[in-house]
Parts: structure tokens; sequence; C-alpha cells
């Protein structure tokens, strides 16, 4: 799991079937003080996180092909939390 | 999932049944400046890397591909595949905080 902040969302008309009806964010990883570690990467967000709020990111590919009903899904990240700092700048 | 460029293709004269009706691009994943909107020439730094795509992608288009042992969930028997591209982005909506 990895500590996140949500820092934009794609738009894509053409995609596998299982990602139909899914925000996909952009989260920016960050570490233990909050600063950013890594590129960012996509999730899907079932929960509607704000932008800036801090997430907590599965990678767990078979914990998102349940969610999303589909056993031949691709996608691999999901946003299973959603941080309750109340703190829009992502820091700790 | 990451993001990437599609900087070209990939033509098999011979392959993996399996690989029927997909084609294989070379994609750059998109550094965090190109997030911001920068050009995506020149390209990122970091290896580029071959995906598979059945969606139609080409030269040019931006796509979100999965990668490790997800990639190969979408066939109908194991194949050997390690980057899958689930999407064509239409627009990237990007705010970093500073």
């Amino acid at each position: 799991m990895i500590l996140a902040r949500v820092d934009g969302v794609i738009v894509s008309t053409v995609c596998h079937p299982s990602m139909r009806g899914s925000r996909t964010i952009i989260c920016q990883p960050l570490d233990e003080r909050g600063r950013e570690e890594g590129p960012p990467l996509l999730a899907i967000d079932p929960f509607g996180a704000g932008e800036h709020q801090r997430v907590v990111l599965s990678t767990d590919g078979g914990a998102t092909r349940a969610f999303v009903h589909d056993p031949k899904s691709p996608l691999r990240n999901m946003v299973i939390a959603v941080a309750n700092d109340g703190d829009a700048a992502g820091q700790p | 999932m990451r993001l990437g460029y599609v900087i070209g293709k990939v033509t098999l004269s011979q392959q993996d049944p399996s690989y029927t009706g997909g084609r294989f691009l070379l994609v750059q994943p998109l550094s965090k400046e190109q997030f911001k909107g920068a050009p995506m020439t020149p390209l990122a730094k970091g290896n580029s890397l071959v995906v598979y795509d059945n969606l139609g992608a080409g030269p040019g288009t931006l796509v979100g591909f999965t990668e490790g042992s997800e990639a190969a969930m979408p066939f109908e028997q194991p194949t050997p595949v390690d980057a899958y591209n689930a999407s064509l982005v239409d627009r990237v909506l990007y705010h970093p905080s500073v």
C-alpha cells in the first residue's frame, strides 16, 4: 500500500471495459515526511477523493479485479482509503 | 498504471498466437514536467518499453498502461506480456500542489 496525494485526473473514452464508470486519478506517491517520491501513478478511485487530498493506494491486482467485478481486468492500483487529516496541502 | 507517450510500433514476423488482434507499441513513460504540460519532445529520460495494445493506439497517442502480472489478465490463456495498454488518454488534468 502506498501513501499518495491526488494531483489530477485523466479523461479516457477508449479504455478497457473494466475501467468504465470508474474515475482514474493521478497520484503522487509521498514518503513518511510528505515529500514527493518517484513519478506520478494512475489509480482508480471509487471514493471521489478531492484534489490534493492524501489517499492510500492498494497495488493488489486481485482486490481491484474483485472491485470492478472483472476477473480479466488489467487494473492494479486502487484508492482504498482517504486520509482524515483535512490538510489540502498534503502535509503530515 | 502509468502514463506514457507512444513513440513507435514494433512489427513482428512471427508471434505467439495469443497476441492476435493486437500490436506492440514503443512507449516512453511521461516525466513529471510532461504531466504539467511540457512538450513530448525531447523525450523524457528513462527507459522506453514495449506495450501490448488492442485499443488502436499509434505513434503520438497518450496511453495509460499497466505493468506486471496484471498485464496478462485480459488474455484467454497464459500469455507472456508484462505491459498492457488499458486506456487511450484524451485529456490530462494535472495540478500538483506547490
